[in-house]
């Protein structure tokens, strides 16, 4: 033998070896859960921190802006909007495009799948097509048959799904398998440990790469058609959209929803959403951003639903059920401070069984799980808002930092490219699964429509489907606890992705059900020297206090006063009054606390001292027609309020209610429309409402912990 | 007579059965061509991540032909036809045919026509720069107090009441006013008179007596403004209208033909 074919067969014989060693390796790494030595981590990259700039090149006319208002503008939006290219949009039916539903928040009709057209009353200023992360693209890529990956076994139920004569009700069982059937992850096999995919998936730090069913180009090709869209229909001035995602995490065995929405500042961001297959605790996920944040791409990632997480939304331990630490608290806060409190798939502010004094707390709750089959309970604890807050301030009390002092926000999760906002005029959000009124259950099943939805939804695990009220059989599928919510609105100088960004970090934001009402939030120490009817009253209260979102830090024992102005949707219904939600941490006896007070009434009602209670100012709705009463209620509500009960020792958070009179729910127009009674179980009637971020109080200078903002916002100094 | 008709027949049957026996000759030959077996392999490549044997070759090209020959069974027993799915396939097929050829950018000439068709798409509105008083209607005879600060030519601004969005607007289009004073508002500023108090307009909020200051007329933007912004609109224009247009143009030569007394 030679020296040339020896060294042929030594190589040959290293090859194989090098192969196993580096299988070795990732196994130590994978699934032995071991640290292993770093030299051999320093061979992964990180394909998730690679940055992309989607920006185009601009197309809009270049006309003066108008000037930035210093007293800032409320602006109307929706950060949470699903289109084709979420797995489960497209299973549903739909087809719009991110391009339709800029196009629809613009103000232009676009078509629901079943035919009708969906149309804004007034179109929104800002918009983010946030399609879920993990498998982005993949469905569509399934269901059609040009592609490679179509071709296999597990993409076979999906060919030609939403072929035009197949975008019927009678689908909907077909479509609710094929959900489960991705929920339950049948098609994320991943290749034997041997392949060579399995290597690409360790090195580059994409584990998606691992498994049969997905395509990476694919993935990358929808996420940037879903980037170039935010960027084209972005109009300074005018509309802002911003690119985004859904990371759609869920707790390993209860399946707790743990889902956030990812927003970008910028027209740059990762060459793909980081994932649910890359990690399903969420501290991953801001770890992520952070790394981000270093490379310049700043982002907020915004929980929701957390009414459906199983009370795991706000633990008070973390995902790994380790105990909660002032750099958890830190982290979270740094990437976290917004929280969706409204949306379709019902409210999170606050439920009957957590605050049974606030009359007002049992309002669109939804209890089950989201994505549950067959649909299981909730437990409310842990999954809503107020008690966050005030589970915040403990775990302050007990040196853990506090890392649920998030502001508000409201949202669709719309997955039909259109929010539904308005309660007249409702298409709920799964497309064909609830896109009309028997299958939402807000009218009688006809008999054969019965027969099938009994059929299809034992099949899709969920043995009672229907109830027999008065009327008739109803579906009784959970679509009848959503309803038409919710919008995000910013107080920004001007209408730009950065102004409205910022807004967000800042957390001056307020959350509305769908209603344009706008509010403003001051608190501080010396607002009672502004006269509350002077036109300077807004620039006055930014100098002499703090708006929504903010700290208000002690000045001494002085108790703070607060200046409340809220306006009515111009096209809605009136004022009925306006509230404030205080809570509390008593120093004596470490326990958190919360109270509702009225502050200020329609028609020139005085609040009763004693209840802190408007009186009843009349209002009313006639259920057979939905009219409501004339010249009752308030165009605008403004006060100013000072604690009677306040402490100074005592860190407290405040935030406003605003709630108009009451008006229909979507289901009692559902049902006049086509001449039947509402349903007896249901509430007939909604009180719209508006939440502004809180202001929290700061008992002593020492005690504020500032949250490094990553060079978006000046920090604070405490004094 | 009656002989040569029989004649001729034969030969039509004859020439009938030579036909149907060349074509069905041509029909059962299986052409594979090497673009397609290479690009099967590549494919079968990008699966497995490796070449396949020889083995798995023929069984690629096995497989292959298996298809082919089921699907020429199944077209000679006419089962495509009234298949929704082949249709339906066949309809998405032509119309990303149609779309894609559309794709070369537009030329000037294209550009300046669809401005000129879609001028008021691309409209500047008219813009005011207003001061305004407020006279709340949550406060008794709004109107009245409204009528009486115009008519005292003494606009004392304490008798008006403060506007949740300030009492200043500049630059702003007849859809900003809408959305800040409710619909139908924007009427009031039809023909505006400027430097001039008018009054009182009702709004969803109130009363308001409005000073213009300002007022820029709407008008179109030069084309050159907004080029790239028309490239754009009108290749996102043309890919929509691709189907619908080539199904205007073919249609012609179809009849539809449908029972009118078809009970539903």
């Amino acid at each position: 033998m030679n020296v040339k074919s020896k060294k042929i067969i030594y190589l040959l014989l290293i090859l194989p070896v090098m192969y196993v060693g580096l299988l070795i390796i990732m196994d130590f790494d994978v699934n032995q859960k071991r640290p292993i030595l770093n030299i051999f981590k320093s061979l992964q990259s990180d394909s998730a921190l690679e940055v992309v700039d989607f920006s185009v090149e601009n197309t809009n006319l270049n006309t003066d802006l108008p000037k930035p208002n210093k007293d800032k503008n409320p602006y109307y939006g929706d950060l949470h909007v699903h289109t084709k290219y979420s797995f489960d949009a497209y299973v549903f039916g739909i087809t719009a495009t991110p391009d339709d539903a800029y196009r629809y928040a613009k103000g232009e009709g676009i078509k629901h799948p079943l035919g009708y057209e969906m149309k804004l009353r007034e179109p929104l200023d800002f918009y983010s097509v946030t399609d879920h992360g993990f498998y982005m693209g993949m469905i569509q890529a399934f269901s059609d048959t040009t592609t490679d990956i179509s071709k296999n076994d597990f993409a076979k139920p999906f060919h030609n799904l939403n072929r035009k004569e197949n975008l019927t009700v009678e689908s909907a069982g077909e479509r609710s398998d094929l959900f489960s059937s991705i929920i339950g992850a049948v098609i994320a096999e991943p290749f034997p440990n041997w392949h060579p995919r399995i290597i690409k998936a360790w090195l580059t730090k994409n584990t998606q790469q691992a498994l049969k069913s997905f395509d990476y180009d694919i993935h990358k090709s929808a996420w940037s058609d879903i980037a170039r869209s935010a960027n084209e229909h972005n109009d300074p001035g005018k509309f802002t959209t911003f690119i985004g995602y859904e990371f759609t995490t869920s707790t390993d065995i209860e399946g707790g929803n743990l889902h956030r929405n990812v927003i970008f500042n910028s027209s740059e961001a990762s060459i793909r959403p980081w994932t649910r297959i890359d990690s399903l605790n969420p501290e991953d996920l801001w770890t992520w951003q952070d790394a981000m944040r270093d490379k310049g791409v700043d982002t907020v990632s915004i929980p929701h639903n957390s009414n459906g997480s199983n009370g795991q939304m706000f633990e008070m331990e973390s995902f790994l059920g380790r105990a909660i630490d002032q750099n958890y608290s830190d982290k979270r806060m740094r990437n976290e401070p917004l929280v969706e409190i409204t949306q379709v798939k019902g409210t999170s502010e606050t439920h009957p069984l957590l605050s049974p004094d606030d009359n007002w707390a049992d309002f669109e709750i939804m209890d089950a799980r989201v994505g549950s089959r067959p649909p299981t309970y909730s437990r409310p604890s842990g999954g809503y808002v107020r008690e966050a807050y005030l589970n915040g301030l403990t775990l302050e009390f007990t040196q853990q930092g506090n890392p649920y002092k998030f502001g508000l926000i409201g949202s669709s999760d719309t997955h039909t490219g259109a929010g539904a906002f308005d309660e007249s005029n409702y298409w709920s959000k799964v497309g064909l699964l609830d896109g009309d009124a028997e299958n939402r259950g807000s009218v009688p099943l006809a008999p054969e429509n019965r027969e099938r939805l009994e059929e299809y939804m034992a099949a899709f695990n969920q043995p009672q489907s229907t109830i027999a009220l008065e009327q008739g059989d109803y579906a009784n599928t959970g679509f009848t606890q959503w309803g038409a919510s919710g919008l995000a609105v910013a107080w920004a100088e001007e209408n730009t992705r950065d102004s409205i960004f910022k807004a967000f970090k800042r957390k001056e934001t307020f959350a509305t059900t769908g209603s344009r009402i706008a509010v403003r939030f001051f608190g501080g120490f010396n607002l009672s020297s502004i006269d509350l009817n002077s036109e300077s009253l807004v620039s006055e209260a930014y100098k002499k206090g703090v708006t929504m979102g903010a700290d208000l830090i002690s000045d001494g024992e002085k108790s703070p006063e607060f200046i409340v102005w809220a306006q009515k949707d111009k096209n809605g219904a009136s004022l009925q009054r306006v509230q404030i939600i205080k809570g509390w941490m008593d120093t004596t006896s470490g326990r958190p606390s919360e109270k509702v007070f009225d502050v200020a009434c329609s028609d020139g009602l005085k609040v009763d001292p004693i209840t802190h209670r408007c009186p009843d100012n009349g209002a009313r709705v006639n259920i057979s027609d939905c009219s409501i009463s004339q010249n009752i209620g308030s165009t605008e509500l403004k006060t100013l309020w000072k604690d009677p009960e306040f402490k100074s020792s005592d860190k407290s958070f405040y935030y406003v209610r605003v709630l108009e009179n009451p008006t229909c729910r979507w289901s009692t127009w559902d049902a006049i429309k086509r001449g039947f009674k509402p349903r007896e179980d249901l509430h007939d009637t909604i009180q719209e409402r508006a939440w502004s971020s809180p202001i929290w109080y700061i008992p002593s200078p020492s005690d504020v912990v500032v949250v490094p903002l990553g060079g978006t916002l000046p920090i604070r100094t405490s004094n | 007579m009656k002989n040569k008709v029989f004649i001729y027949f034969i030969i039509g049957i004859l020439i009938y059965l030579v036909d149907i026996g060349l074509n069905s000759d041509e029909e059962k030959n299986i052409y594979i061509s090497d673009q397609e077996v290479i690009s099967l392999i590549n494919a079968w490549k990008s699966q497995v991540g490796r070449e396949p044997t020889d083995n798995e070759i023929s069984r690629i090209i096995n497989n292959l032909v298996q298809e082919e020959i089921l699907y020429r069974e199944a077209l000679s027993l006419g089962l495509e036809r009234e298949d929704k799915i082949i249709k339906r396939r066949l309809a998405q097929k032509i119309s990303f045919l149609k779309q894609e050829s559309l794709l070369k950018e537009p030329t000037k000439l294209e550009i300046s026509e669809f401005y000129k068709n879609n001028k008021d798409n691309y409209f500047i509105s008219d813009s005011f720069t207003f001061t305004h008083h407020f006279f709340s209607s949550d406060n008794i005879n709004s109107k009245e107090r409204a009528l009486n600060s115009l008519d005292k030519n003494n606009l004392s601004l304490s008798k008006s009441d403060p506007f949740f969005l300030g009492k200043n607007f500049a630059d702003i289009s007849l859809e900003e006013i809408n959305s800040n004073f409710g619909n139908e508002f924007s009427l009031y500023f039809k023909n505006p008179q400027i430097n001039e108090w008018i009054g009182p307009y009702k709004s969803s909020f109130g009363y308001h007596n409005l000073f213009i200051s300002n007022y820029t007329p709407g008008f179109y933007p030069n084309i050159n403004d907004i080029y790239k912004q028309l490239e754009v609109d009108l290749m996102q224009v043309n890919r929509d209208n691709a189907v619908s247009n080539f199904i205007k143009e073919v249609s012609s030569e179809y009849s539809v033909i449908i029972n009118p007394d078809l009970k539903i």
